[in-house]
């Protein structure tokens, strides 16, 4: 580490220096973290019953669709921490994803296209 | 522009971190979202392709049937002869997992991949209390938890390896398929192994971690920082099986 100077305060708030700066850690609790835990348990359980007692089609994909967006929200806010972080980290690695939902529209669009066609 | 000019320049002039977290790990963030888009496309691949097929030929077996013992182990043969496994229409995935580890024959959908998808949160959990521990400076609670992250993951690694066996066993490739369509088996083979590899690097990650843990290197160094940044790691593996188990078992 050839920037590394042993006087240097690696969490000090005015001197930042981004080669070795890092913001003093300090715990949130547990009580998230299980709550989170808890609610993944419970709704991949519901997954599992709603599998066995819904038709399958489209209403039945929507809902674990929907349900699998609620998991991935809980878990990128909770256990990896999102929600403590800045407002412009949030936004720097939530938006992007609207390109993802444009791929959806866009190639499922051309699926509907491939289905008229015989392969 | 010269490179005077820019070298004249100081290596940060805006004050505070505008992020206010370390550069290591706003890169792990800008590396996992770089990683969600390519998880992102092979899935939504993977649902083009499927929704580009007919539905598949429901096919109502009761939970828990001897299908040895119906079919004398001609399952697959069979569905192919009455049209429920064809190359023209895709397979309902509960016809082709439904198979559990010293239960063999016995119709048993969803279960087995249950019980992984459950061994991931376990791993979640543990590893999320690593991260916190290390926020207190908590060696031992650190260690401990980190010790149960690796052994969740290697058992999940294990229920994968015994998931791929048996489904090659039954003759799936990523160029054959007795099931159905081979893009099914391809993407089958492509996504979860990709997934697979991601699991494997994470304890693999893990185990270095946890051994500079034991050394007591973040101990020295103040912060433990790097359990938090494999933690992200980790958390996004377990975020991109809630959508492998969505797409590839529950739809």
């Amino acid at each position: 580490m050839a920037h590394h100077n042993t006087n240097i305060d690696i969490h000090d708030e005015e001197n930042y220096d981004p080669t070795v700066w890092v913001p003093k850690a300090h715990s949130h609790g547990t009580k998230a973290l299980w709550r989170t835990f808890w609610f993944l348990f419970f709704v991949t359980i519901l997954d599992i019953l709603l599998y066995f007692q819904l038709d399958p089609g489209m209403f039945r994909n929507i809902v674990f669709i929907g349900l699998g967006i609620m998991k991935a929200a809980f878990i990128v806010y909770i256990f990896m921490h999102l929600h403590y972080e800045q407002k412009v980290l949030k936004m720097t690695i939530v938006l992007p994803m609207i390109f993802v939902v444009y791929l959806i529209i866009w190639l499922l669009q051309e699926a509907h296209v491939w289905n008229t066609l015989i392969w | 522009m010269s490179s005077n000019a820019v070298n004249a320049l100081p290596t940060w002039a805006g004050g505070k971190s505008p992020f206010r977290v370390s550069y290591g790990k706003f890169m792990m963030w800008i590396f996992l979202l770089s990683d969600a888009f390519t998880f992102s496309s092979l899935l939504v691949g993977y649902g083009a392709v499927r929704f580009s097929f007919p539905s598949a030929v429901i096919e109502e077996i009761s939970f828990g049937q001897d299908l040895h013992e119906k079919y004398h182990d001609g399952f697959v043969e069979t569905m192919q002869a009455t049209g429920v496994f064809s190359e023209s229409h895709w397979p309902s995935p509960d016809l082709v997992f439904n198979h559990f580890p010293f239960l063999h024959g016995l119709h048993l959908p969803l279960l087995f991949v249950s019980l992984m998808t459950f061994i991931l949160i376990f791993s979640s959990v543990t590893m999320v209390l690593a991260v916190e521990a290390g926020q207190r400076m908590d060696k031992r609670s650190v260690a401990i938890n980190m010790f149960l992250t690796i052994l969740g993951g290697l058992a999940f690694l294990g229920c994968q390896a015994w998931e791929w066996t048996q489904f090659i066993g039954e003759g799936a490739t990523l160029y054959s398929n007795p099931f159905g369509p081979v893009t099914f088996a391809a993407l089958f083979f492509i996504v979860t192994g990709f997934h697979g590899f991601h699991v494997f690097s994470g304890v693999v990650i893990n185990v270095i971690i946890f051994l500079n843990v034991l050394r007591g290197t973040y101990e020295k160094r103040g912060h433990y920082e790097m359990v938090e940044k494999t933690g992200l790691y980790w958390h996004f593996v377990d975020l991109v099986w809630v959508f492998v188990f969505t797409f590839f078992y529950l739809i």
